[in-house]
């Protein structure tokens, strides 16, 4: 069963087409990523998931509800972290987390917000002023209070930007048992070593989706560069980057013995992702 | 109901917590009434200056709530956080309701001291009835203000844009509601104007009970416009605070 679904959905500010004609599915217990440059729709998509934009045309269903008709059922099961780190930088970690679960009317809030905040590593500092926070401390407040009412579905919009390496890996561990207990992560993300930690992806680009695929079928687009030295003169090939292909290259070559080195330089994640939104680009200029 | 009060305990503890707000929000109107003071001491002894001190404190209570609240509002939309309580599940009601709740102790405290620290420092001689509907007014004056906050910061998108509705709704309070002179002797456009601020009213009322005689039947027209203005607004910053965009 599909958790979201997201049928021709158009949002505009003005002339600026925020999303254009989007559609898409993203099945339960999954964990969704959107990638993007700035400005490609990644967080507009979000609001209006959450039922904070209203789209100009077409439709979303979360969990099987209108974000707009349904958001009070819906408000129950989600849960939400914005960019910025929206809490009350006058309020402890604790009071911030506390406000937003008492909303969800949360049963034994104290205990579950001491678990959260030891999680979060932050039962040191959970007394202190939000305001006295370094930038990933707030967001892991943040995140604290998307996750503190147990949501069914969350939406985290580059939830571990400015978030140290360690605890950027505990949080995907934890996404991960979420999702493995049937909870829907949509997460928007910047950094691509997290693109790899999701089951599916999806790139945006100007409001468009550009592709859709798991990040293991979107790295054998890339292409394998072959740089292969023949009694000192170098020769170059470009292969897709798979076994058979290289292979099959290299037999070209006959594998003399006068080969003396073969490198291989295969495209990363974020080579491939942004040969996508150029070749998108230049398709458009030309 | 419950959301409401959740929201006023997050304000209160949130005043609690910024001591710069808090400082300013009661002891700015203390020492603005002290500078009052020093230049009506200034004025020659004809001048019956006691007729303008309660007024004036109104004023500053009026103006200070106004633009506290507002631009505490639209920090709410600038970092984020009322989206993300509306997304949390509160709604807007209880938005406006539980800030409106918060300022309700707040301007309790403010009307008290502006009147405590007027009575004393001018020397002014009320009975204990006066004292008390003086009381009432600027409490009631304070309470428009904090909606009047509410109502304005649903147009601003920043801090900055709290700023022009000084000069609009503010400003002309000075002028044409009768706090420095009475609007009779202004244009009629100009009194209409007048009476659409809310200022007028209370000071109508205090013009009123400063008087020797007085019976409190000819301020309740005055009293009762004064309480429409806390609904009016609620109804209008219910219907301006956007859910979405």
């Amino acid at each position: 069963m599909n958790a979201i679904e997201i049928v021709n959905l158009s949002k505009s500010y003005g002339k600026i087409g925020a999303l254009r004609n989007m559609s898409l599915d993203v099945p339960e217990g999954t964990i969704y990523g959107l990638v993007g440059p700035n400005g490609s729709g990644k967080t507009t998509l979000i609001k209006a998931l959450v039922g904070a934009v209203r789209p100009n045309s077409g439709y979303a269903k979360v969990l099987g509800l209108d974000p707009l008709k349904d958001k009070w059922k819906l408000r129950e099961q989600i849960g939400y972290m914005p960019q910025s780190p929206a809490l009350y930088d006058d309020l402890s970690a604790r009071d911030n987390i506390l406000f937003f679960g008492k909303a969800q009317d949360v049963p034994d809030l104290q205990k579950k917000v001491d678990e959260i905040l030891s999680f979060a590593e932050l039962t040191s500092r959970a007394n202190d002023a939000v305001r006295t926070f370094s930038g990933g401390m707030k967001k892991r407040v943040s995140l604290c209070c998307a996750l503190i009412h147990n949501p069914k579905i969350i939406f985290l919009d580059e939830p571990t930007a400015a978030v140290d390496p360690h605890l950027k890996m505990q949080s995907w561990i934890l996404f991960r048992k979420l999702a493995q207990s049937g909870v829907t992560i949509f997460v928007s993300t910047h950094q691509m070593d997290e693109v790899m930690l999701c089951d599916k992806v999806t790139i945006l680009r100007n409001g468009e989706i550009l592709a859709v695929d798991t990040p293991q079928n979107i790295l054998k687009r890339g292409k394998t560069r072959l740089k292969i030295s023949v009694n000192n003169e170098e020769r170059t090939a470009l292969i897709d980057s798979n076994a058979k292909n290289l292979a099959d290259e290299l037999k070209k070559f006959g594998l003399e013995n006068d080969i003396s080195a073969v490198e291989l330089h295969s495209d990363s994640i974020e080579d491939i992702i942004l040969a996508i939104v150029l070749e998108k680009e230049k398709e458009e200029k030309s | 109901m419950r959301h409401t009060f959740i929201i006023a305990r997050r304000v209160l503890a949130q005043l609690k917590g910024d001591r710069r707000f808090l400082v300013l929000s009661l002891l700015a109107p203390l020492v603005i009434i002290y500078f009052l003071k020093l230049l009506f001491d200034t004025f020659p002894p004809m001048v019956n200056v006691k007729s303008y001190t309660i007024p004036i404190c109104a004023f500053i209570v009026h103006f200070l709530s106004f633009i506290l609240c507002a631009i505490l509002l639209v920090q709410e939309r600038t970092r984020g956080t009322l989206e993300r309580m509306m997304i949390g599940g509160f709604s807007k009601t209880s938005i406006i309701g539980g800030y409106t709740l918060g300022y309700f102790g707040l301007a309790t405290v403010q009307a008290i001291t502006v009147l405590a620290e007027s009575i004393w420092l001018f020397n002014l001689s009320y009975d204990t009835r006066t004292v008390v509907l003086m009381f009432m007014v600027i409490w009631l004056l304070a309470i428009v203000s904090v909606m009047l906050g509410i109502f304005i910061s649903t147009f601003a998108k920043q801090e900055a844009h709290v700023l022009p509705f000084i000069p609009l709704i503010i400003l002309p309070s000075v002028f044409l509601t009768g706090l420095i002179i009475r609007p009779d002797g202004l244009p009629v456009w100009a009194q209409i104007i007048g009476k659409c601020l809310p200022l007028h009213y209370a000071v109508n009322i205090i013009n009123e009970i400063i008087r020797s005689e007085y019976s409190i039947a000819d301020t309740l027209v005055d009293f009762g416009i004064l309480t429409g203005y806390i609904f009016g607004l609620l109804v209008l910053a219910s219907i301006t605070l956007k859910e979405t965009e």
